[in-house]
């Protein structure tokens, strides 16, 4: 680390310095850390008795249901309350084709079955929240949010009561495909959808289209006048939510193996919302993180005995303790963490995606404290001649020349030097895209 | 020569208050053309109006002898218009750099399917847009800048990131809501200079909106002043400062002493 008298007498040319990377050994211990992650993972679902491999499986369904509210609520920065009409269309989507059309029994389900089904499902969830997005392109914040409360509720008593889709009360079975029955294998299969779906996420907002919707959610006018299509993007943003959304619900039927409209409440819809917050909005692993907690939580309190046993006396299910204690470290959050999860965990995050190790929040500790903003502004403002001691000698006679430069004759509105050729249509409609400043614009201004 | 955007006739009305009125203004190539008038006199909205914000009344615009009135906003942008606003338009929350690649949006060629499979394409063009960008800042002296966050950055600096990013966007012509806000007379003087520098080595035209009279007097070629809505007067800045109807729009009366207001400093 520098010392002050160092920092100060830096130039300023050298602030810029090529950012921070790893040595090898650097990278090499981050990607061993990050298997080690994944080992892990893998491992206890692998060691547990099947039980809690189904609760697994749920855990990872769970988190992608989180990731597909988190586009919703962090990166368009709206509030969906109605997401488990999203879940539990897809879901009864899925599980009708596989059951109705593909001619999946109790004891057999073909793979292909269950990917055509996943399918359907996810572009069922895809095209009901596109729908969604087309209204939030003219209603935003409050109103939105009792739009998606009442879209909820209309799917939950109109679709969910369709007869044919749903069979009523006794629910639509969706019987696993063969080779991924059993608890554990379908937990991997989950992680699969997870893996992906997390990748999709990450290049959603490391790409253009993340950085539009991230614009859009700041200023509307603003990112339209960066030239992004404002409509396209936040349509975009939901079908992809919905895309997500219709993942999870084709999963959760198989999981579940039988869906029935009851496990698509208006109570999950609130508690995925408070998940995502807890987790950290925006933040992808800490919607994960706090998507699997709140999915495994009620099973982890049951192995608390006397409190299960409490809770069973006053005749209540262990899912109110979740919405409770959900509600509450939504509070937590809010008033004492509102980086939620996601910026607990940041430095070990960012560590691993090639930063230096550094417990400052906002995860550019070094750079921030070892460079005075008072060195870097002022150089700057001495570099771009914004500064009085830098060109003071230039100052008066420029202006008097400017002064004089507009005493031209009256009818001379054109400036000396030849203007150069506009572009020609041909030109506007397919730009030179990667033309570089120096190359396509000067030269022939003068 | 034909112009490089033409306004004619432009209307606006907001219920019952007539926001624009009969507003025909020429801006032609290479010039720098002022925009001035009184507080509410109309001129962001006329920049509303042909960025395509709001849509008027009456009237239309021409960009480069094509009718763009009934384009959305991001396809005026795409054809080389540039805009800035007045309360600084850049997306808090990014940094300087992330800015200037937002900005770059039309520009950047691959689609939204590549972007999420992440094809070898959305790479390099990120790699490459990310290139421009350090450009566009070095251009503008803003490299130290560059991983900095908007925040705590002084108002005049942020003026000049929001010049960065609508550089970015590769504009042909520049609409300037107020450059000068926000900046000491030194530092309008500087972002005078640049102005014209900009113009000779990007080959930009531009309108601006712009109070600091000697920035207005010094770098613009043509000043349209506007008043209630409707254009006061139009000509070469010298004329126009002299103009006893412009003093008594913003004085307020009927000034008769020129030498008082043409010295005002800043």
């Amino acid at each position: 680390m520098a010392s002050a008298t160092e920092v100060l007498n830096r130039p300023v040319d050298d602030a810029p310095a090529r950012p921070w990377t790893p040595s090898v050994q650097g990278w090499a211990a981050r990607l061993l850390v990050l298997i080690g992650i994944f080992a892990a993972v893998l491992l206890i679902t692998a060691t547990r008795p099947n039980f809690w491999q189904e609760r697994i499986a749920l855990a990872a369904i769970w988190a992608i249901i989180g990731l597909s509210l988190n586009i919703v609520l962090g990166y368009v920065g709206q509030v969906s309350l109605g997401h488990h009409a999203f879940v539990g269309i897809a879901a009864f989507v899925s599980a009708w084709y596989v059951t109705e059309q593909a001619g999946c029994t109790i004891e057999r389900c073909s793979f292909g079955a269950f990917a055509t089904g996943t399918v359907f499902a996810a572009l069922s969830g895809a095209a009901a929240a596109g729908l969604l997005g087309l209204i939030a392109l003219r209603i935003r914040g409050l109103y939105l949010a009792l739009i998606t409360l009442a879209y909820g509720f209309v799917a939950e008593r109109s679709i969910f009561e369709i007869p044919s889709l749903t069979r009523g009360g006794a629910g639509m079975p969706a019987t696993r495909p063969d080779g991924w029955a059993s608890g554990g294998e379908f937990a991997y299969l989950c992680f699969i959808f997870l893996a992906a779906v997390i990748y999709v996420d990450w290049r959603f907002l490391r790409s253009k289209v993340g950085r539009a919707v991230l614009s859009i959610k700041h200023s509307e006018p603003v990112a339209a006048s960066y030239g992004i299509n404002v409509t396209y993007y936040k349509v975009l943003a939901f079908t992809m939510s919905g895309l997500f959304a219709g993942i999870a619900g084709s999963l959760f039927a198989f999981h579940s193996q039988n869906v029935v409209s009851n496990d698509f409440s208006f109570a999950n819809a609130t508690l995925w919302v408070l998940m995502v917050v807890v987790g950290g909005l925006g933040n992808r692993v800490g919607v994960v993180i706090a998507s699997a907690f709140f999915a495994l939580f009620p099973y982890l309190l049951e192995m608390w005995t006397w409190f299960a046993h409490q809770i069973e006396d006053l005749g209540r299910a262990m899912g109110n303790v979740t919405i409770v204690v959900g509600a509450l470290l939504a509070l937590l959050t809010i008033i004492q963490y509102p980086g939620g999860i996601g910026e607990q965990v940041s430095p070990i995050t960012r560590w691993i995606g090639g930063k230096r190790f550094s417990l400052h929040p906002d995860g550019h500790g070094h750079e921030k404290h070892d460079e005075p903003k008072a060195s870097g502004g002022g150089g700057l403002m001495g570099k771009l001649g914004l500064s009085k001691e830098t060109d003071g000698q230039k100052e008066t006679s420029r202006l008097e020349a400017l002064g004089r430069a507009v005493e031209r004759p009256v009818g001379d509105r054109l400036p000396p030097a030849p203007p150069p050729p506009p572009k020609s249509s041909a030109e506007v409609e397919t730009p030179d895209v990667w033309g570089s400043l120096t190359r396509t614009k000067s030269g022939d201004g003068n | 020569m034909a112009a490089v955007l033409e306004v004619k006739d432009m209307g606006i009305r907001f219920g019952g208050l007539v926001a624009l009125k009969d507003v025909t203004i020429e801006v032609p190539e290479w010039e720098i053309v002022g925009l001035i008038g009184p507080n509410g006199a109309g001129k962001t909205t006329l920049f509303n109006c042909i960025m395509g914000a709001y849509q008027p009344n009456t009237g239309t615009v021409t960009y480069r002898e094509k009718d763009i009135s009934l384009l959305p906003t991001h396809r005026r942008v795409a054809l080389g218009i540039g805009r800035t606003f007045q309360n600084i338009g850049l997306i808090r929350g990014l940094t300087v750099l992330e800015n200037c690649l937002v900005a770059q949006h039309p520009r950047i060629p691959y689609g939204a399917g590549s972007a999420l499979l992440g094809t070898p394409r959305s790479y390099s063009d990120e790699r490459r847009a990310r290139a421009y960008a350090m450009e566009v800042l070095d251009f503008l002296g803003l490299t130290a800048l560059a991983t900095s966050h908007l925040d705590g950055l002084p108002y005049g600096t942020l003026k000049l990131i929001e010049i960065a990013t609508v550089l970015a966007t590769d504009p042909d012509l520049l609409l300037l809501d107020e450059p000068s806000s926000g900046m000491g007379p030194d530092e309008a003087h500087a972002l005078g200079e640049r102005l014209i520098e900009l113009r000779k080595t990007l080959n930009l035209t531009v309108l601006m909106i712009e109070h600091h009279v000697p920035l207005v007097v010094g770098v613009c070629d043509y000043v349209y002043v506007l008043n209630f809505g409707q254009l006061l007067t139009q000509g070469r800045p010298q004329e126009v400062q002299n103009h006893p109807e412009v003093i008594a729009a913003y004085l307020g009366g009927e000034a008769k002493t020129t030498e008082e207001t043409t010295d005002v400093p800043a």
